[in-house]
């Protein structure tokens, strides 16, 4: 989603790529979303921040990873917090619930077959491992973001009440005695829309003494399959608002690395992994296009539409990390490595259609800048090449009352961009009539750092604090081209059954640079109102009461 | 490594089978493995208990929210199971981890479990980094506080080194917090035993942490008869 925004601005900008690590997917609705974009190219509305506006409005459409789910406490016939601090981060038994595959059960089987030695050939429960995740919200924008839509800004109300935000159907458990799978459909209240969401399937085994685990994971967004909670799908804070950081208003979104864009209905991978002594973590996978609703094979003018762009090829992933228990202490710290190529969803027309398009015109007795049609949606051959590296940490207090966690990562993310959409080396034409990028390379460094108490998994509250810095590109990211954001959130919980779980946050935003601004979009956009690069950033203020719920 | 792997697991898989419908009607229709002994109790404990209870199958529980289990009396971790297993100890942390993942455990698989952690080398008791609090321990622990709300001793059940015996369970070498975790549900009712409930009813929370830090120094070698 986040990259269709990125579609509309001519390319997959950092914005575009920024969805927050919290969110997903929603393949139907970047679908719709893509394809809008694609129209707006067509009719070639013109200025690079409208088409910014229309196609980054699918920012707002991203629905958070759902979180724990009564189906892995009905199979193990252990509490959520067994596997839970506060659902979705993880204990470290939750960790190696996941990494053994989610097959841990007690429940019994209805219908068990076994063959001549004793080999489990089918096994299933009475009950599948159903759970409905519900997330509502209502929330209060310190001012009314502009109505991005009409040439004036007209009213906008300050206040968003999504009922639901996200609702899902999810099937997770055990699927026989070494594979477990997470299923998950969700309907995302933004958009109106059911879609497939997060898919995690996974097979897991071990030594007979427990010092090696191992297993593949197929699933199809990055990071969801990690266990740790300092980077990734399900970083904290994770629950699912329309602020600017984790939902987007329509038509913004704060920036981010590429590593947290690649979720459902952008990719699947598959990885493989081993937990060796309960402390060493490695993981390599490697990630492909995989956009519903497109042909077979993935053709990539679909997924370009749907998304912004595309993987080329195979993105390979790494990951490794170290944990360390002691007493009520579990610590982690880990590093990771994305490299990613990917193509640009761009309008782009060749300089002969351009010159067919212009002797066209004279023939029509028309002569002058027609309005060139882009015939299609990437330069051929134009490729960004990503490079993500991580570390993220993760330290945990799991004691018989408090619960004190300390976590973060810090992304470095390289961006080179194809030289084709350069404006120094530019080639073919866009809607805009220019170039995408101003620099051969941008680089983007975030740092998000989180610490959070919960007292009796009853109250508790949290405060984060994130940081994006990166090198100025004005033709990417608008005005002076800086992709900087700062913001932090504070959040208070209450959690008066372990299922249940209501919220209050305020997001504190002290930078919003250019483009990932609403207000700054509106001021760019419009002639007598020239654009800053950080005008009011406060404006984006929100604040969110939740509800959580699952069973 | 590979052939053990293959092996125990698929074991694992009948053997969990078989767990979660013990204690149910439907139990006897599915065979345990033939040899439900020290092995298949080895895979009930590394495929389920080890996750809390020793990551290696040792006993010995990281967490102090987890008991450790490692030399732990066999009757005691028998009647403990079956305790759990029928719902009947209640405290929180037995309904949030044990009722549901004991439900279905036979008789016999109980049976091996216990067998397994008490065979199992048990952890010994360390020096005190406060002696002056493991006087005071001693003192309870040896002679109970005396009084109209008295607190019975300790040592009369437990044993000199808290080795227990029988349904009286192994103190030493125990994590301490979790000690002080029963002491506290047993004082306020949480943990239900009538020897127990009685014997701590009037217990403060000094004198828990007293004996505590009295116990985490005793050997728990077998004492004399």
């Amino acid at each position: 989603m986040a990259i269709s925004g990125a579609v509309s601005a001519g390319g997959l900008t950092r914005n575009g790529a920024a969805m927050h690590e919290n969110n997903t997917f929603d393949p139907g609705i970047a679908f719709n979303f893509g394809l809008r974009g694609g129209v707006v190219r067509l009719l070639n509305l013109g200025a690079v921040a409208t088409l910014w506006i229309l196609g980054a409005s699918a920012l707002m459409l991203v629905a958070k990873p759902a979180r724990a789910v009564p189906p892995f406490a009905r199979q193990t016939g252990l509490a959520c917090e067994a596997c839970h601090t506060l659902p979705p981060e993880l204990t470290p038994f939750g960790r190696r619930f996941k990494l053994n595959g989610y097959t841990l059960t007690t429940r019994p089987p209805l219908v068990n077959d076994i063959d001549d030695h004793k080999r489990n050939t089918l096994w299933l429960t009475d009950l599948p491992g159903i759970a409905i995740l519900g997330q509502f919200n209502y929330s209060h924008y310190n001012r009314a973001p502009p109505d991005t839509g009409q040439p004036y800004p007209a009213h906008a109300q300050s206040d968003t009440y999504q009922f639901p935000d996200q609702f899902s159907l999810v099937y997770a458990g055990a699927v026989s005695d070494k594979v477990g799978a997470w299923l998950q459909l969700t309907y995302n209240g933004q958009a109106g829309s059911v879609g497939i969401d997060n898919i995690d399937i996974r097979y897991s085994d071990h030594t007979f003494d427990n010092k090696w685990v191992w297993g593949i994971t197929a699933n199809n967004y990055l990071t969801f399959q990690d266990v740790w909670n300092g980077i990734g799908s399900y970083t904290i804070p994770n629950f699912n608002t329309v602020s600017l950081a984790t939902g987007g208003v329509a038509g913004a979104g704060t920036t981010g690395p590429i590593l947290n864009a690649l979720g459902p209905g952008v990719v699947a991978g598959i990885g493989a992994y081993a937990f060796y002594d309960d402390s060493l973590y490695f993981e390599v996978a490697a990630y492909h296009s995989a956009v519903p609703g497109g042909g077979s094979p993935v053709v990539d003018s679909v997924s370009l539409a749907a998304n912004g762009g595309a993987l080329d090829r195979f993105a390979p992933y790494a990951r490794i990390a170290y944990e360390r228990d002691w007493g009520y202490n579990s610590a982690e710290i880990g590093a990771s490595a994305l490299y990613v190529n990917w193509i640009p969803s761009v309008g782009y027309i060749s300089k002969q259609q351009q010159l067919a398009a212009d002797a066209a015109a004279v023939a029509a007795g028309t002569p002058g800048t027609p309005p060139y049609t882009p015939a299609q949606t990437f330069n051929p051959g134009a490729i960004n090449r990503y490079t993500d590296l991580s570390v993220d940490w993760q330290y945990q207090y799991n004691g018989q009352h408090n619960i004190f966690g300390f976590l973060g990562h810090v992304t470095h993310e390289r961006q080179q961009n194809s030289d084709q959409l350069v404006a120094a080396t530019f080639t073919g034409s866009t809607p805009s009539g220019s170039a995408i990028y101003t620099n051969p390379t941008d680089t983007l460094t975030q740092a998000l750092v989180t610490a959070e108490y919960f007292r009796d998994r009853r109250y508790g509250g949290l405060v984060s604090f994130t940081r994006t810095r990166g090198t100025w590109d004005p033709l990417l990211n608008g005005g002076n081209g800086s992709p900087a954001n700062q913001y932090e959130t504070f959040e208070l919980d209450y959690v008066p059954w372990l299922n249940f779980r209501l919220l209050l946050q305020y997001d504190v935003y002290q930078v919003v640079a250019n483009n990932q601004s609403p207000f700054n979009l509106s001021n760019a956009t419009f002639p007598n109102s020239p654009g800053f690069t950080n005008i009011r950033a406060g404006n984006n203020n929100t604040w969110v009461l939740g509800l959580w719920m699952d069973y | 490594m590979k052939s053990i792997t293959t092996g125990s697991l698929a074991v694992a898989a009948v053997a969990i089978a078989c767990t979660v419908v013990g204690g149910s009607a439907r139990t006897a229709e599915i065979s345990l493995p033939p040899d439900p002994g020290a092995r298949d109790a080895h895979t009930l404990v590394s495929f389920a208990c080890a996750k809390c209870h020793g990551a290696s199958a040792n006993g010995i529980s990281i967490s102090p929210i987890f008991p450790i289990l490692a030399g732990q009396n066999s009757i005691y971790i028998e009647e403990q199971l079956k305790l759990l297993r029928q719902h009947y100890r209640a405290d929180p942390h037995a309904r949030a981890f044990m009722w549901g993942i004991s439900h279905a455990l036979t008789d016999e698989q109980i049976q091996g479990l216990a067998t397994y952690f008490s065979a199992l080398p048990a952890v010994s008791g360390r020096p005190s980094s406060n002696p002056a609090l493991a006087a005071k321990g001693k003192e309870i622990y040896e002679n109970g506080r005396p009084g109209p709300n008295k607190v019975i001793r300790c040592i009369e059940c437990h044993g000199e080194t808290s080795a227990g015996t029988n349904t009286v369970p192994r103190l030493a070498g125990q994590h301490p917090d979790y000690l002080a975790l029963q002491l506290h549900y047993y004082r306020d009712g949480l943990r239900e035993n009538k020897l127990m409930n009685r014997n701590v009813k009037y217990i403060t929370d000094d004198e828990i942490a007293a004996v505590v830090e009295y116990i985490s120094t005793l050997s728990g070698a077998s004492s004399p008869e």
